[in-house]
């Protein structure tokens, strides 16, 4: 009885382990998506993209990214509810992943120079105009996974998707976590 | 959080030690601290995933302690430390004696207490800004709510600071005028009135049922809280 006791709290944390697991799915279904098809949009982003603006247009630039970045992530939650949900709800994280996509694009567009915390409120950090090739980069990638994320959602394998989508989350985390600054707004 | 303060002030040097908190009770205290510093720590450096993880892990605790409150040991019991405004005010003129909490840190004991549970649970609905991380239980809110209580959780935060910095300096007070509290906290001794009744142990298997129970509690939330 003393045993079965004392392990008991072991047991449970043991299996408590569920994300583990979870990631160990994530991983396997993550090696069957590499044979999907691959992204249909093309991803590239230019030094265009950081010509320097001013004035109106800078504010304009700031106020498309305010909105295109909340939009985006709007649809993030949206999706994230529509995964977890039971069923999936696939026409609300299909629409949202669209959305996303499309706005991955016009994102190429949001990184002018003149539009930092020199010319208005913003998260937008002075080290994105000291990095621009690592934030092409970084764009470039957020595009292409927001593009396979597209492909995913548009099939019916919803562990696919979540992996996808994982994969989505990780390349808005990587530019954010090192070029956004933490913003009341 | 707990805090230790016997009475009779002249008979500390030459009583012996005696049993004041118990191992269940050290653990959670400096098992809580800890998580707390990582909690902050973790969501200040982009590990919302480990922040998540730890307000879990805080869950855990808690609810353990909680139970330890009605089954643990004398002076882990809510019932024995819990008192009137009665006991307070004698507590405040120094009229009072025994030992474990004193009446007057039995309220910051639960004003923690409490103010942890909340940040929790509005930790567990809410959802990060960039909709990439969530608490086990957003979904049962809307997502606009989920980002509401998040801000709220980013602002209760400097209610659990306030309440530390009472705590730390509850701790140097009592310092300066001789008292330790923080040896007993990590040996479970101290030299207390001998007159003072003796704390009664707890048991060592109603200790892991608590445990256990406070991990099944805790899964059930991290899978959602199924079958509400």
């Amino acid at each position: 009885m003393r045993a079965v006791l004392l392990s008991l709290p072991f047991v449970l944390l043991a299996a408590c382990g569920g994300p583990e697991t979870s990631q160990a799915n994530n991983a396997q279904a993550n090696m069957s998506n590499a044979a999907s098809p691959p992204a249909t949009a093309t991803a590239s982003v230019t030094a265009d993209a950081f010509s320097p603006v001013t004035g109106d247009e800078a504010k304009s630039v700031m106020h498309e990214r305010h909105e295109g970045m909340e939009a985006i992530g709007k649809a993030n939650k949206a999706i994230k509810r529509g995964l977890d949900a039971t069923p999936a709800d696939l026409a609300t994280v299909r629409a949202s992943a669209a959305k996303i996509a499309d706005l991955s694009q016009k994102a190429a567009g949001w990184f002018h120079a003149g539009t930092g915390p020199d010319a208005g409120k913003t998260g937008a950090k002075p080290e994105i105009w000291q990095n621009t090739s690592d934030v092409a980069a970084k764009l470039a990638a957020f595009q292409k996974a927001a593009a396979a994320f597209n492909s995913a959602a548009a099939g019916n394998d919803v562990d696919a998707t979540k992996t996808s989508f994982g994969q989505l989350g990780q390349a808005c985390k990587a530019c954010h976590d090192k070029y956004r600054a933490e913003m009341k707004h | 959080m707990p805090r230790q303060v016997p009475g009779g002030d002249e008979a500390l040097s030459s009583a012996g030690e005696q049993r004041v908190w118990d191992l269940p009770t050290r653990i959670f205290h400096w098992l809580l601290a800890a998580l707390i510093l990582f909690s902050w720590w973790s969501v200040k450096n982009h590990h919302t995933d480990w922040h998540i993880w730890s307000g879990i892990a805080i869950l855990t605790a808690l609810i353990f302690r909680l139970l330890w409150g009605f089954f643990g040991s004398s002076t882990a019991r809510f019932a024995n430390f819990v008192r009137g405004p009665r006991a307070v005010r004698d507590d405040l003129r120094g009229d009072w004696t025994g030992i474990g909490h004193t009446p007057l840190g039995a309220l910051s004991v639960l004003a923690m207490l409490i103010a942890v549970a909340i940040q929790v649970g509005l930790g567990l609905v809410s959802q990060d800004e960039d909709g990439i991380y969530a608490g086990p239980l957003s979904h049962l809110i809307s997502s606009d709510a989920s980002d509401t209580t998040r801000d709220i959780h980013e602002l209760w935060f400097n209610v659990i600071l306030l309440l530390i910095v009472l705590h730390l300096a509850a701790i140097a007070y009592y310092r300066l005028r001789g008292r330790h509290l923080t040896k007993p906290m990590i040996t479970g001794k101290a030299a207390l009135d001998p007159q003072a009744e003796a704390m009664r142990p707890g048991k060592w298997w109603a200790a892991l049922i608590c445990l256990a129970a406070a991990f099944a509690v805790s899964r059930w939330v991290v899978a959602g809280a199924p079958y509400v």
